[in-house]
């Protein structure tokens, strides 16, 4: 079982994991969903995942999910570093993913999920 | 471990009725390899084209690039662990098709990419301009799963490129080379002066569609460990990924890696090839760490004095690979890092996700933010269909005369992180 928190804004993952996993989902953009991530991080959770995980860019896909630790006390120092290298990237990109089709919709949330799945297959070993 | 590889230079690819190589002319029976494709019941139907260099040719959504090879001598076949046997290879004599490539494209998701032009400012930036082209674009039985149609595709295409490569197991060569690197002992003792230098190969281990196997095992599956550099010329190491196509290894670049082709050029002359190291790029931070370390402490145990690293990707692999340098710069082994960079469409922005002072040897493959556009072509292969949904394109991709404005992440290989492109600042 995870001993963390999954932060998302895909509800492929929500329906994935059913409603007893510790998935936080919010109705946020990407870059919304790395800002509530740091957050969190002040507050003494740890990155477990890369913020930055898949090559569809910020901007390219909506969805976004990260775990975290639940820990709090000390922020740190490298968890605080990706995320904020995270949230400047994503001024790089064009945004582009609001004007896709419904199955380019889909698809994009199904990259996000095998992402999260190839680490949640690491995290439960 | 000495490996000869034996180069039949391909002039011409045609269709005819019968299957075979002579004089240089690969002569292509459609509908014997249409029945290799159809072994596999997920596929529904399987059409080939051929693109020259030269022609107003487009291929989209290209999803690899594959090179026939085939075994002649010594142990094991081409693409281990997947088509053929899990033996180890790199030794003995290979035969190469060399000047042609096999090129899968066929739409697995909505965004996939990328994009082969056969002329016009495109052609500059993509090495498969240059190479003959056998584009086979596979059409999934309905309701198949994305994951198992990247698969059928990815299967489909290594079968097809074994199938020319046998063609090439009784022709005589017209150019040999030799590969040919000792055991640690032996490097030491016949190369007492030179610099032992090892290349550590980061591989692409994401997900669906950022996927890398070696001799057939998912790479994110795998902890950092060592080839013989012949291995991956026998197709031990292929490509499961195409998404963001600038900055990501083809199975072609694996069977041809020019960092191990320069490597080998300068081995016993100025360095000691020692090995080649391979580690993966995981989302999972753990994961990271340990193949980071692992990384690291062969490094040492080897004792390297100096590693090219190469990436694959951007974001999550910035990570790796700064994590890569720095434990490697640690143990006092010298790294000169291949990557390329996300600079924002006017060059100005932070180029990588991550930094450090170790990194002081960085070599670039170019920006794939950088804008370009790419005129209409008379003929596409695949479908233009998502170009408006690959990475680094737009809605606004697709202008009214056909032709493209994209960003140079597009465009299969244009910044590719072992150095396998045609641009440089030289």
């Amino acid at each position: 079982m995870l001993r963390g928190t999954i932060l998302t804004n895909n509800p492929l993952v929500v329906e994935k994991l059913g409603p007893d996993a510790p998935v936080v989902y919010l109705q946020c953009s990407y870059q919304a969903l790395l800002e509530a991530a740091r957050d969190r991080i002040h507050q003494g959770a740890r990155l477990l995942t890369h913020p930055l995980s898949g090559s569809v860019k910020p901007g390219e896909t909506p969805y976004k999910s990260i775990i975290l630790t639940n820990g709090k006390g000390d922020v740190d120092r490298q968890s605080l570093q990706l995320i904020e290298n995270a949230i400047q990237a994503c001024a790089k990109f064009q945004q582009r993913c609001d004007r896709y089709r419904p199955a380019v919709d889909l698809d994009c949330r199904l990259i996000d999920w095998t992402l999260l799945e190839g680490a949640l297959a690491s995290a439960n070993q | 471990m000495k490996l000869e590889i034996g180069n039949i230079f391909i002039k011409d690819i045609q269709f005819a009725a019968e299957a075979k190589l002579a004089d240089g002319v690969l002569y292509v029976d459609k509908a014997a390899l249409e029945k290799i494709v159809l072994e596999d019941e997920t596929i529904k139907s399987v059409t080939f084209d051929i693109a020259k260099p030269g022609e107003s040719v487009r291929i989209t959504p290209v999803k690899d690039v594959i090179e026939p090879r085939v075994k002649v001598e010594g142990p094991g076949g081409i693409f281990p662990g997947i088509i053929a046997k899990v033996d180890t290879v790199g030794s003995g004599k290979t035969h190469v098709l060399k000047g042609m490539a096999v090129v899968t494209a066929g739409k697995i998701v909505g965004f996939q990419e990328g994009v082969i032009d056969m002329s016009g400012p495109g052609a500059k930036y993509t090495p498969f301009s240059e190479t003959l082209n056998l584009v086979m674009v596979c059409e999934p039985v309905e309701g198949l799963k994305q994951h198992d149609y990247e698969k059928a595709v990815r299967l489909a295409g290594f079968r097809v490129a074994v199938a020319l490569g046998e063609l090439g197991r009784n022709v005589a060569p017209d150019e040999t080379k030799v590969y040919e690197t000792c055991g640690i002992k032996e490097g030491i003792e016949k190369y007492p002066d030179l610099p032992r230098v090892a290349y550590v190969q980061m591989l692409q281990s994401q997900g669906l569609l950022h996927d890398t196997y070696v001799y057939g095992v998912d790479a994110k599956k795998t902890l950092s460990t060592i080839l013989w550099p012949t291995e991956t010329m026998d197709g031990a190491i292929v490509s499961g990924n195409c998404v963001s196509a600038c900055d990501k290894n083809p199975t072609y670049v694996h069977e041809n890696n020019p960092v191990v082709e320069d490597l080998f050029a300068q081995h016993g002359k100025t360095l000691n090839f020692v090995c080649q190291i391979i580690t993966n790029e995981n989302v999972y931070l753990a994961d990271k760490q340990r193949s980071s370390d692992w990384t690291a402490k062969m490094c040492r145990l080897l004792d390297l004095d100096g590693v090219i690293v190469s990436q694959e990707g951007f974001g999550n692999p910035d990570t790796d690979l700064i994590m890569n340098c720095k434990k490697i710069e640690a143990q006092g082994v010298k790294t000169v890092i291949i990557t390329d960079e996300y600079a924002g469409r006017d060059g100005k922005s932070q180029s990588l996700a991550d930094a450090d002072a170790a990194a002081d040897a960085v070599v670039t493959g170019g920006n794939a933010n950088e804008v370009i556009v790419l005129p209409k072509m008379d003929k596409v292969i695949g479908t233009l269909d998502y170009v408006n949904k690959i990475a680094g394109a737009s809605e606004e991709t697709l202008q009214p005369d056909g032709s493209l404005v994209v960003e140079l992440q597009v465009i299969t290989g244009a910044t590719n992180e072992t150095g396998f492109i045609k641009l440089s600042a030289r």
